[in-house]
């Protein structure tokens, strides 16, 4: 009996200094991240019988156990995955977005002085510091693109570095996750059981620390060990084996580097849409779909601006009345052939239509000889191209430049990725600016009659030649002027007779079809001047072959106009092809308009017999501005998305874009982060340490500790009892 | 429900974070004035002001061209005042010139003096902008365009018209070529020239006469009025009479050989035998009607051939020609007559140039007005969207700031509550 009191006493007291221990612990670890507060299982010893009943015989101590709920502890890590990956997209965005829109480091500012320099040249075209003004803001633009592009560059350098950065990190917790697995493991064998509450803890804790990198997904397993997966099921961590993730270089884009998976020496390239969430998710969706359209998108502004100024210079004279060349370097959509490509391929491409281009990259996929499919990647829209390349898609012309392509080859095609970065003055010459219009229309002074001519303006519109069934003979041609600006001609089909039209001319030879066609248009990648590019229609069925490739208008053939009155009747002499024989008819008073030899005019009231209108190369013209004027209303022209956008409206679309994704990315980021405090707060109120409730613990075992010591005194005084009843 | 002490902390140094975070940008705002600081912070009226800024840009280029095309105007304006006094001076000059007490050498004095107009004349024809660019050029701004040739005053530049864009809609036209404003001056009265033979010995005097009927009219026509004096029948008294022939061959269809016709034309009717002469009587055909005064003899022709263009050069100098050939009577008037009908052409022309740049001037002038309203709404839209409210704003910040104070107030009395400072 007397036994019993002093196990009992001192069952109480170990219990309550256990309990004390465990409060210490707690105490001590408030500030630990990832700690979970840890409660002394306690539990009442079983009573021994006696005849009235069971004698309490103390109490026993069972264990340690954590506070720990899985569904909150998962819930925190799901939340902290997400919330990071929004804070670290959105913290990336911003540099970008402050970037763009700002007033003074935006281009939309630099754009504008150009064009109001261009303006000032067009006041003043003879003036060299006014031409100066617009070389210098010329180049201040550039240096806007270049400059924005060059920090979206650099932005997309470190990029690489804190990927790379965040690959370390998870094969480093993979490792220590791994190690801990091996650990909990052991002490669970040794400890029979019981849970080793704070290897458990520092586990959890790199599990979160992981899905700050990455969102990651565990499994725990009987035997204490946690498996954790990544991507799309790829595992990460089994047991004490830690998989690793590596960089490699894309296979489609060289530029890029991709994370792989790598498992056993042999590494797979992850799908990179697969790894979401996290630090890793983040930079992979920011690069992949902010960044890189925006680069492209800011490309396309630079482009439309180079290309549009360079189509216009050169359809003007410079100060010393030669004709205009490129004023600004356009580059070349780049074209990455892939690192598994098996044929020897080169892919080229160039800028056929600035109204129908994108601001997408293509995959060009070989699916075998003139078989290809082009995935427009910003919506994965599929084109299928048969037949021989070059084929025009989305204002792209594909072209092969040399090699033969194997079936399963890609290649990457980014149309304006290059064009901010490569944008440049290309003269610094300020007489270089093609202020004038090439041609002007001079009435006679022997004139009687009261007609004027207009200012005219240069007719580059494209020009389709098409053929009639060559079974009935004879076959006709048919060239048609798309602007309607000059009459359509028809005539005899003779192999490899020239076809003159509009100033030019050239040659078909060969059997063309019923229905072929073949059109002549503006060649935007032209750099000293004008050229029409010739070609066949992709959909015609004859052996017809157009040559040369390239037509040139020069504007230097004059041609004129005689009026008759009372037969009202003009013709035309001088014009290419010759239309002297046949007198045009027209109605005095209403405007005639006049197309011939590339160059467009009206002529307005009453002409009186004999009156001579000549239209000729308009040299010496230094005070001519009608060219200017056009270049400086360019920015008024909706050249891009097919006749809707002007380079200065896409700028600011850019900026719209930017700022709409990093004001949604401002929100839901906060309303993220306060999510991981409330989940926090919630699993925190269940986990945390709360040291009110440690000091109380601390006074309750202190109290119960000298409680059981008074038990056992209290019992110590009985046996002294005993022991003197028996002395 | 259980409070984690950390939470205490933790949420408290995030709330505290987010109040100061609020409060910088507050105070960004109200530092740069700007109530947009990145396009993030409302990126619809980001793009907006983007889009304004470029139209309030081109606004402003717009009223820059205003100003560019109202300078070239007036100094167009200001050379063509010239121009007209001097052709009113010239006009008096040739009025005075007519003076009947004038000897032959008054008028070669005259046109000595004249002879200085002309090249005063041509002076303000080569006028330039001041920086070598010729005013009345065309295109060819740097090409002299009046230069004196063995044939007449020659014009070498060209028709074009240097345009402005004066707003967004409006483009025009800030200079006049040379050959509008000094050559294309119709002679006689716009339709025909009437003029008096040299070899004439009769006194008659030809009017600049004037369109009847312009349905009637034959352009392009030349047409030879020759006076006969003499009796109907031997011993009669002396009548005079004349007869119009049209000298203009006609027109013959393509491809028919045309064989030299040796007769005279034959009369335009009704004059088939000639009609009788009054001096001062409307002589009309063919839609066309002038008088001859005087006492034209026998064989007097007059021709009355289709309006071409005289340079004001010309007209000048085939009136000191007049001048100084020292004629008499009628061929004095004739001339006379003549160079002031053409001096008044000129006048005109130069007068209509002259208000067709002042309603330019005008239209600029009102452009201006439209575009600094323009201008002034594109600000206030600017300023709308992107300036700051400073009202709003410190009373945000001192709302922010509140709320800050009252957190530190609150966490410092919230973390200083623990068991342990009891125990």
């Amino acid at each position: 009996m007397g036994s019993n009191l002093f196990t009992s006493a001192l069952s109480g007291m170990n219990a309550a200094q256990i309990g004390l221990s465990t409060t210490q612990h707690n105490i001590a670890n408030v500030n630990t991240p990832g700690f979970t507060r840890q409660e002394v299982q306690i539990s009442s010893r079983a009573g021994s019988p006696f005849g009235g009943g069971f004698i309490g015989q103390g109490v026993d101590v069972s264990g340690v156990r954590r506070i720990y709920d899985q569904f909150l502890s998962t819930q925190v890590l799901q939340e902290q995955a997400q919330a990071s990956y929004l804070t670290t997209y959105y913290n990336a965005l911003k540099q970008v977005d402050n970037l763009i829109a700002d007033p003074a480091a935006g281009a939309a500012p630099a754009m504008r002085e150009f064009f109001s320099a261009m303006s000032s040249v067009a006041n003043n075209p003879e003036s060299i510091p006014a031409r100066q003004t617009v070389l210098s803001n010329a180049q201040y633009a550039v240096n806007r693109f270049q400059a924005i592009d060059q920090r979206l560059t650099n932005i997309s350098d470190s990029l690489n570095s804190q990927i790379s950065g965040s690959v370390d990190s998870v094969n480093s917790y993979a490792q220590q996750i791994a190690a801990l697995n091996g650990s909990i493991k052991r002490a669970i064998a040794t400890g029979q059981g019981q849970q080793p509450n704070d290897l458990l803890d520092q586990r959890d804790q790199l599990v979160s620390k992981l899905n700050l990198e990455v969102k990651a997904t565990t499994l725990r397993q009987t035997d204490g060990t946690m498996s954790v997966f990544i991507g799309s099921g790829q595992t990460l961590v089994v047991d004490e084996q830690a998989m690793s993730l590596q960089m490699v270089k894309s296979a489609i884009d060289p530029s890029k580097m991709d994370i792989a998976y790598r498992n056993n020496n042999t590494s797979v390239t992850l799908q990179q849409s697969s790894l979401r969430g996290g630090n890793i998710g983040a930079y992979l969706t920011f690069r992949d779909q902010s960044l890189e359209p925006m680069r492209n998108e800011l490309g396309r502004v630079a482009m439309g601006m180079a290309m549009g100024i360079n189509q216009q210079n050169q359809a003007g004279l410079d100060l010393r009345g030669q004709k205009g060349a490129a004023l600004f370097n356009v580059a070349a959509p780049r074209v990455d052939t892939g690192v598994n490509n098996q044929g020897n391929a080169v892919i080229s491409a160039s800028i056929a239509d600035l109204g129908a281009l994108t601001t997408s990259d293509y995959q060009l996929k070989v699916n075998g000889a003139n078989n290809y499919t082009l995935v427009r990647l910003s919506d994965n829209f599929l084109t299928n191209i048969t037949g021989a390349l070059p084929q025009t898609v989305d204002g792209i012309k594909i072209n092969l430049a040399s090699g033969a392509p194997v079936a399963g080859d890609s290649f990457l095609i980014r149309p304006t990725a290059n064009a901010a970065r490569d944008i440049a003055v290309m003269t610094n010459d300020p007489a270089a600016i093609a202020a004038a219009a090439p041609m002007r229309g001079v009435a006679s002074l022997a004139n009687t009659g009261s007609a004027t001519i207009g200012s005219g303006a240069v007719n580059l519109s494209p020009v389709t030649i098409a053929f009639s069934d060559p079974a009935l003979p004879p076959q006709t041609y048919t060239v048609t002027d798309s602007s309607g600006a000059a009459a359509p001609l028809t005539g005899n089909y003779v192999a490899g007779n020239p076809i003159s039209y509009n100033g030019w001319t050239t040659q078909i030879a060969g059997a063309p079809g019923a229905n072929d066609k073949f059109t002549i248009t503006r060649d935007l990648n032209s750099i000293a001047t004008v050229a029409m590019l010739a070609a066949p229609a992709s959909t015609n069925v004859g052996t017809g072959t157009i040559s040369p490739a390239s037509v040139n208008i020069d504007w230097t053939t004059p041609f004129s106009v005689t009026f008759d009155a009372v037969a009202q009747t003009y013709t035309v002499t001088g014009a290419v092809p010759d239309v002297s024989a046949t007198p045009f008819a027209y109605t005095p008073g209403s405007p005639i308009n006049l197309s011939y030899n590339g160059w467009t005019a009206q002529i307005n009231g009453t002409p009186a017999t004999g009156d001579v209108f000549t239209f000729e190369p308009n040299t010496g013209a230094t005070g001519d501005n009608r060219n200017a004027l056009l270049m400086a209303n360019f920015q008024n022209s909706n050249i891009l998305d097919n006749g809707t956008t002007s380079v200065q409206a896409a700028y600011s679309q850019l900026v719209g874009r930017a700022g709409a994704k990093t004001a949604e990315l401002a929100v839901t980021s906060e309303a993220q982060n306060n999510m991981v405090t409330e989940t926090i707060k919630a699993q925190q109120s269940m986990s945390g340490v709360n040291l009110d409730e440690e000091a109380a613990n601390l006074l309750r075992f202190q109290r119960a500790y000298e409680a059981a010591a008074k038990a056992l005194q209290v019992s110590n005084t009985m046996f002294d009892a005993l022991l003197a009843l028996g002395g | 429900m259980r409070i984690s002490s950390n939470v205490i902390y933790d949420s408290n140094v995030t709330a505290m974070g987010q109040l100061q975070a609020r409060m910088l940008q507050t105070q960004q705002q109200i530092t740069s004035g700007r109530r947009i600081l990145t396009a993030a912070d409302d990126p619809v009226a980001a793009a907006r002001a983007l889009d304004i800024s470029q139209s309030d840009g081109m606004n402003n280029q717009y009223a820059a061209n205003r100003q560019a095309a109202k300078h070239t105007l007036s100094v167009v304006e200001a050379n063509l005042q010239s121009v007209t006094t001097l052709l009113q001076d010239v006009k008096t000059a040739a009025v005075t010139a007519g003076n009947g007490s004038f000897t032959d050498s008054d008028r070669i004095s005259i046109a000595n003096e004249l002879q200085g107009r002309l090249e005063e004349l041509t002076g303000y024809a080569n006028s330039t902008d001041g920086i070598g660019n010729y005013l009345f050029a065309g295109y060819q701004t740097r090409t002299q365009p009046f230069v004196d040739t063995p044939a007449g005053m020659g014009y070498f530049g060209d028709d074009g018209q240097r345009l402005a864009q004066v707003s967004a809609s409006r483009q025009i036209s800030t200079s006049n070529s040379g050959a509008d404003v000094f050559m294309r001056i119709k002679s006689g009265n716009g339709t025909f020239l009437t003029q008096a033979a040299a070899a004439n010995t009769g006194t008659g005097v030809t009017s600049a006469g004037s369109v009847t009927d312009s349905t009637l009219l034959k352009a392009g026509h030349t047409y030879n009025l020759t006076f006969s004096v003499g009796p109907d029948f031997p011993g009669g008294p002396d009548l005079t009479k004349y007869i119009v022939r049209d000298t203009t061959p006609p027109a013959v269809p393509p491809g028919t050989q045309v064989l030299p016709d040796p007769l005279l034309p034959p009369p335009v009717a009704p004059a088939v035998l000639g009609v009788p002469y009054v001096s001062g009587q409307a002589i009309s055909f063919d839609g066309l009607q002038f008088d001859i005064q005087g006492v034209p003899t026998n064989g007097d022709t007059f021709t009355v051939v289709p309006s071409a263009n005289e340079s004001m050069f010309t007209t000048i100098s085939d009136l000191i020609d007049v001048l100084k050939a020292t004629p008499v009577g009628a061929s004095l008037t004739n001339g006379l007559n003549r160079s002031l009908n053409h001096l008044d052409n000129a006048l005109n022309n130069v007068l209509t140039v002259r208000s067709s740049l002042g309603v330019r001037l005008n239209e600029v002038e009102a452009l201006d007005v439209e575009g600094e309203n323009l201008g002034l709404q594109f600000r206030q839209s600017l300023s709308l969207l992107q300036d700051v409210d400073y009202n709003k704003a410190i009373s945000d910040l001192t709302m922010q700031q509140t709320a800050l104070q009252a957190a530190q107030q609150t966490f410092a009395k919230v973390a200083g509550l623990s068991l342990f400072n009891y125990i």
